[in-house]
């Protein structure tokens, strides 16, 4: 992004002063015909340059909005201005190609539907909302397809933060005596942002003609129409993760743009592993697993534990799988609820944690109250609002009686049926297999390949263990990392929820950019109050750990939002967002969360960083999941109750 | 505002025009005196009834002018029988070089339509205050000097009040549909006050 910035530095520097007739015949390249052949439409990649901030403006009628709010969720262009503004080839330009791709919009309905024009003044004292409204008057007669918006603010104090997040310039002119003359000098620069707010180009005097800005627009259109088809998985072979998506990725479902996603099954297609290797020679920058003496790794275990993982026959009803909350294509966690959600739609009011990378970890649960993998399988298998059995007793009594599993237990466990040790040992040795690493930053840090990490990644990592003290918590060693101290620690977030003042209305998404504000009472009568969580201290009874809850590593992070305990943040930019903010004041807050005083561009290093943490090997254990038999009840089983006396009513 | 005060802000204007930003309470546009290219006064408001087309510059401009010049020429001339309902105006911001006879030279001869409109110092400071027109005198070594100035079209309507800005950059077809539609839209009200009567 720099580069770019300095680039169009060295192209455009537009000084808005006196005029020149040298101008006319020098005008940019906007106002004539394109000199070079466009590429072809979709043959290449315009990746993020960054985020597209937000800010507070005024609309043409003097409405204070959210520049976000402007943005609608359309692809938009948006272009600084001054209506002052004298230089042919500054504000002018703007206004030229914004019209000639206005005319594009009006012939092509999909233009005119997924794009939006702003001009933003960066003149509050002579840029009125009253003169605003008046430019866009203009377009009164010019037909409604192609919305050309004109916005200003209400004062420098407002607009400041705006120019600095896209990086414009905007100096008062001066003449030699230093005396200020009229206009100013800017770096003319026009944006294209999509709808999730992302820049994906920047246009400079030089670059900025309409037919370019169209050949960009449908190529972004054509890729979004394709993503998560193969089309997309090729313009991005090299990052790993493919396989790491809901089967309906729901991702901008509040948005009224929304179209379905949905992967086709054939996408699914599995592929075994072999996890006993994985697991013996762990990917680069993850140090070798620790496995209890009494429960070696062997291929029988893996493969048993796997069967019962997938399993659905583990639940009181026999509807609810280990994976239908460890979802492997959503990260083996679930990236479509915040708190998970048990069987018959019981409310669990905790988020789940990844299964990735858990043969290290050393306390489990957010409030790290089990203490191996073994042991912590019998937590959901019992509670009443996840799998729901009713006793030990009743679960091994269930698999001893399906016939899929008869001498499996005996084969990998020295001859010894099914017990309370035997199953939990099976389901631990599966998820100790889990292990993803050998991510870009393990290449370039652990692997020495300085090509392996974006520039952006390196800066977030360098905020990451200096600045912004994350590492702290989420710790690196010299040779591998796990990026957690295997601690709890309370950042405020149980704070907030336990103390909350809630809402006398919620917004509640019924479908793609349709919200209902429903009244809290509407809610309780039908919801469950929601139940109290106060952390740790819920394990030690100590008052000092309330609100304690574990760090969590943090490979594999892009794949596993939700984030935080509640699952309360949606990205990865909201929980550098609370960092960044010091989290949520209380007196038991850990003295190491503070306010930080990141920049916009220092929070998108850092969340390039995290995004760099994704194992290179995901996609293996995603299709050696998808290649898992899932166990479903059927006749035989011990509650299998179809063609019996039972009389179902 | 008193007299004053008003003669104050506009001695405070012409020296700083751009430390001073325009007072909130100033209306936009409106009615202004000046003088016409035939010397004669002219006021805003004996063209109501008509489409005003405004634009502010000065015949030694050596681009943008002649450019808006020829562009408001040619939709002039593509109204044809709509032209009578519209005026094309011309305010110099140079009334130091631009008297009435430079300046009928000057219009003349991008369109025959067109009228110039020049005055004192303080009258067209006047009017491009009103307008937000920000202008200012730009010295040269050969002690000649040019005028920067902002670059809008402003489209006023028969009841003399400001209704568009059109910013310079748009081609002269966009001008035309502009014009054509408000000209359109002053049939309907004029239709609708006969009609009510």
């Amino acid at each position: 992004m720099y580069r770019l910035f300095l680039a169009s530095l060295l192209f455009a520097v537009t000084s808005v002063s006196a005029l020149s007739a040298a101008q006319l015949s020098d005008s940019a390249p906007g106002y004539g015909k394109l000199g070079y052949p466009l590429p072809e439409i979709g043959s290449y990649a315009l990746p993020s340059l960054g985020r597209a901030a937000d800010g507070e403006i005024l609309d043409s009628s003097g409405v204070r909005r959210s520049l976000h709010e402007i943005f609608s969720d359309r692809y938009v262009l948006l272009a600084f201005i001054y209506s002052t503004c004298s230089d042919v080839n500054g504000c002018p330009l703007s206004s030229h190609v914004f019209y000639k791709v206005k005319s594009a919009m009006k012939r092509d309905a999909e233009l005119a539907d997924r794009l939006k024009m702003v001009s933003l003044s960066f003149d509050p004292e002579n840029d009125t909302p009253e003169v605003m409204r008046l430019y866009s008057n203009n377009f009164r007669y010019a037909g409604k397809a192609g919305e050309w918006q004109f916005i200003t603010t209400a004062s420098q104090q407002q607009l400041r933060p705006i120019l600095q997040s896209y990086n414009q310039v905007v100096q008062q002119e001066v003449d030699d005596k230093g005396n200020p003359v009229v206009g100013y000098s800017h770096v003319l620069r026009v944006f294209l942002i999509d709808p999730e707010k992302r820049i994906r180009n920047i246009y400079s005097v030089d670059f900025l003609h309409h037919e370019l800005i169209i050949n960009d627009l449908k190529t972004l259109l054509k890729q979004q129409a394709a993503q998560g088809r193969m089309i997309q998985a090729a313009a991005r072979i090299d990052e790993p993760g493919q396989l790491s998506k809901p089967g309906d990725y729901k991702q901008g479902y509040e948005a009224e743009s929304y179209t379905t996603r949905s992967l086709d099954l054939e996408s699914r297609r599995g592929e075994a592993a072999d996890l006993l290797g994985i697991a013996n020679n762990p990917p680069l920058g993850l140090p070798p697993i620790p496995v209890p003496a009494d429960n070696p790794l062997t291929r029988e275990k893996i493969e048993l534990g796997r069967r019962l993982f997938f399993d659905r026959r583990l639940s009181l009803n026999d509807t609810f799988s280990c994976a239908m909350c460890h979802v492997p294509e959503q990260g083996f966690t679930s990236n479509e609820l915040a708190m998970a959600v048990g069987i018959e739609g019981r409310s669990v009011r905790r988020n789940s944690p990844s299964v990735y990378n858990s043969a290290y970890a050393a306390l489990l649960f957010h409030d790290g109250r089990e203490e191996s993998l073994e042991q912590q399988v019998w937590g959901p298998l019992l509670a009443r609002n996840e799998m729901a059995n009713p006793s030990v007793g009743y679960v091994l009594q269930k698999i001893r009686g399906i016939a899929d599993y008869d001498g499996s237990f005996e084969a990998a466990f020295d001859g010894r049926g099914v017990s309370m040790e035997t199953l939990g040992m099976a389901i631990a040795s599966y998820q100790r297999t889990l292990v993803s690493a050998d991510s870009a930053f393990d290449r370039w840090y652990y692997g020495g390949d300085k090509q392996a990490l974006s520039a952006a990644a390196q800066r977030g990592f360098d905020l990451f263990a200096g600045k912004a003290g994350c590492a702290s918590c989420h710790r690196l060693g010299d040779d591998h990392a796990l990026f957690t101290d295997n601690d709890l620690h309370n950042t405020g977030i149980g704070y907030r929820e336990s103390m909350g003042i809630v809402p006398e209305k919620q917004p509640i998404l019924v479908a793609p950019g349709v919200v209902l504000e429903v009244d809290r009472a509407v809610i309780e009568q039908v919801g469950e109050p929601p139940p109290t969580d106060v952390g740790r201290y819920e394990v030690t009874q100590n008052p000092n750990d309330r609100w304690k809850y574990k760090t969590p590593g943090l490979r594999n992070v892009a794949l596993t939002a939700p984030y935080m305990h509640n699952g309360s943040l949606g990205t990865l930019r909201e929980v550098v967002d609370f960092y960044d903010r010091g989290g949520v004041s209380n007196e038991l807050l850990d003295p190491l969360i503070r306010p930080l005083g990141l920049s916009d561009a220092e929070k998108a290093d850092l969340v390039a960083f995290l995004q760099s943490l994704t194992g290179g090997n995901v996609d293996t254990l995603v299709a050696d999941a998808f290649a898992a038999p899932v166990g479903d009840v059927g006749e035989g089983d011990p509650s299998w109750v179809h063609g019996t006396e039972v009389e179902v009513r | 505002m008193s007299p004053g005060r008003r003669f104050l802000g506009l001695l405070l204007a012409a020296v700083l025009p751009l430390a001073v930003s325009w007072a909130d309470s100033e209306e936009l546009g409106g009615n202004f005196r000046l003088t016409d290219h035939n010397g004669r006064p002219f006021e805003l408001d004996q063209l109501k009834g008509r489409l005003v087309l405004l634009f502010f510059g000065y015949t030694y401009c050596p681009d943008i002018c002649p450019t808006e010049l020829a562009n408001l020429s040619a939709v002039l001339n593509a109204l044809d029988d709509q032209a009578e309902r519209v005026q094309g105006l011309f305010v110099t911001l140079d009334p130091g070089r631009d008297t009435p006879e430079v300046l009928q030279d000057y219009v003349r001869h991008f369109n025959r339509r067109l009228v110039g409109l020049t005055g004192s110092e303080e009258e067209v400071a006047q009017v491009a205050r009103q307008y937000r027109v920000s202008y200012q005198r730009h010295e040269r070594e050969n002690g000649d000097y040019s005028i920067d100035h902002s670059v809008n079209l402003y489209l006023i309507d028969a009841q003399g009040a400001l209704s568009a800005v059109v910013p310079y950059g748009l081609p002269p077809q966009h001008l035309l549909e502009t014009v054509q539609g408000h000209l359109a839209g002053m049939a309907d009200t004029d239709a609708l006050s006969s009609t009510g009567r």
